[in-house]
């Protein structure tokens, strides 16, 4: 169904369709700002090395501040999925069926993401993906995947 | 907690589903009363009241935190009332600070009380509340992430890892459905469900189909607990506390400590076992398994840490009959969520006061013959942590 005959059918406004924005805290916000420039960044650690998916204020394994942005290679294998068909919040009802999926992205963090460019029938755990990136608004990019062409 | 140390000696329900004109106020001083009828004390000897939080807030929760329960219960010789919340969890974390309010010395007798009225909310109200609870906000619900999603991720990797197909997921909505349909308060009480139908279902989220997806329902329960002491001098069938094992796992699914879906139930394993072995009880020896898992792919997770069959088989368990009623392993003899209704923090509450009524004798069409001792679970969040309690009718 398309955001038009859905606003038709249940009455909604452009509002109702609007799809949720992440908001950054202080200590996420360089990674949206990397999102923005389609790179995939995670917070690493610079005293124990430990990566921290999502971000938070320090790092969980050592209490530390210091830290670095690093760069991910976008490389990610599929660890598992939905396929979206039903009963979604109004925003991602024109996206259906759609993919959310859990990926484990070279550096070691587990992602949640969508599957795109891709059949969900061809869907298949262990496949080997990349990061793409999704603009959805100026200000914010989405980080998702898509299976590597053979 | 030492061996037996508390006791729960009565219950209270009332009926699960769409019961708009019942307010949760009412809930709450219906199950009040009745649990404290039910224990058989008179109702000056409470000392404590503690309220369940109601999900998605209302006036209950502000009226529980500034201690409304107590002066309409009538309760003269409260000492102690609070709300503690921990989602799905709730029922193991408000029974562990009953148990505290006990062991201080505080009160000699505690009453717990859980009330929800989803009907309130309009549907969509609820379905974009849960749709979203379960999520990360930043990094998950951008992405279209739901309850449904998560649960049916979670479901299709243990079924890619393990082998276990869906028509035995979907079994496990067909034996929670066969013990709602022996229980008067269940939501499901009147409806057939066929392994054919929950398969051909509304797809929500592949693989889970809409009878796969609890419903959300207005019901409530509540018991009366006290010291083992306190309970052999006033209940002829107290139900003792024998052991306990817990463990947190993470916020994110993304983070769960068990990186391999299949292993979940490895992982849960050691934490059940340290409830059998505080209690000196194997898995052999329960008479009952109450799991919530809230999915019925979650339910064989559960399963699988139980040590009744080698992890990831639980399907075939599941599938062959075990855990229905009459079986080997009877399993979630409420209906669980799926068959009971899902009362937001009160599944747990459900399956553990079920769980007290099996063991006291009084389960009416669902009792287990002469049952003993069980193994209560609960968990919440978005799978964050899971709680095993072995519960008897005697101190092994």
């Amino acid at each position: 169904m398309t955001a038009d005959e859905l606003k038709e059918l249940l009455g909604l406004t452009d509002e109702d369709l609007k799809k949720p924005l992440p908001k950054p805290t202080k200590w996420s916000q360089p990674y949206w700002d990397a999102a923005k420039q389609h790179k995939l960044v995670f917070k690493k650690c610079t005293k124990c090395g430990h990566i921290d998916h999502p971000p938070y204020l320090y790092c969980t394994e050592c209490h530390e501040d210091d830290h670095e942005w690093i760069k991910s290679t976008g490389k990610g294998v599929l660890n598992a999925y939905a396929v979206n068909a039903f009963a979604v919040p109004f925003p991602f009802m024109p996206d259906l069926p759609y993919v959310t999926a859990m990926v484990d992205v070279e550096e070691g963090p587990r992602m949640i993401t969508n599957i795109v460019e891709c059949d969900p029938e061809a869907l298949e755990n262990g496949m080997e993906l990349e990061v793409v990136f999704q603009e959805r608004t100026p200000e914010f990019t989405l980080p998702q995947f898509r299976p590597v062409k053979k | 907690m030492s061996k037996g140390e508390f006791a729960v000696i009565g219950t209270g329900e009332v009926p699960c589903g769409n019961y708009p004109d019942r307010t949760e106020f009412e809930i709450a001083y219906t199950l009040s009363r009745m649990a404290i009828k039910d224990a058989g004390i008179d109702k000056s000897q409470i000392g404590a009241v503690l309220g369940a939080a109601h999900i998605m807030g209302s006036e209950y929760n502000t009226e529980v935190v500034f201690g409304r329960l107590p002066e309409a219960i009538g309760l003269r010789n409260c000492q102690v009332t609070g709300q503690t919340v921990s989602g799905g969890a709730s029922s193991h974390s408000i029974r562990r600070t009953a148990e505290g309010i006990l062991r201080a010395g505080e009160a000699e007798y505690v009453l717990v009380v859980h009330a929800q009225r989803f009907s309130q909310f309009t549907m969509n109200e609820q379905a974009q509340y849960f749709a979203i609870a379960g999520s990360d906000l930043e990094f998950e619900v951008p992405y279209g992430m739901t309850y449904n999603a998560l649960a049916a991720m979670v479901t299709q990797g243990y079924m890619s890892q393990t082998g276990t197909t869906v028509e035995q997921v979907a079994s496990v909505v067909v034996a929670c459905n066969r013990w709602a349909r022996l229980q008067e308060n269940a939501m499901f009480r009147d409806k057939e469900l066929t392994l054919e139908r929950v398969l051909n279902g509304r797809m929500v989220a592949y693989p889970l189909t809409a009878y796969m997806c609890n419903v959300l329902a207005d019901g409530g329960s509540a018991y009366v607990m006290t010291t083992a002491e306190n309970a052999r001098k006033v209940c002829d069938k107290p139900v003792y506390i024998l052991g306990e094992g817990s463990d947190y796992s993470h916020r994110s699914i993304t983070k769960s400590k068990a990186r391999d879906l299949a292993k979940m139930g490895a992982y849960l394993g050691p934490v059940a076992e340290r409830a059998y072995n505080e209690a000196s009880l194997a898995p052999s020896d329960m008479d009952i398994y109450e799991v919530y898992g809230s999915y019925p792919g979650v339910n064989l997770i559960v399963m699988d840490a139980l040590g009744i069959c080698e992890p990831g088989r639980s399907g075939a368990l599941v599938e062959a009959g075990e855990t229905s009623p009459g079986g080997k392993y009877p399993c979630s003899t409420n209906g669980e969520s799926l068959g009971m209704g899902h009362t937001g923090t009160g599944c747990g509450f459900a399956i553990f006061v079920e769980g007290v009524r099996q063991l006291q004798g009084k389960a009416g069409r669902a009792q287990v013959p002469n049952a003993r001792f069980l193994i209560d679970n609960c968990g919440g969040g978005a799978f964050m942590d899971c709680h095993f309690t072995i519960m008897g009718n005697e101190i092994p």
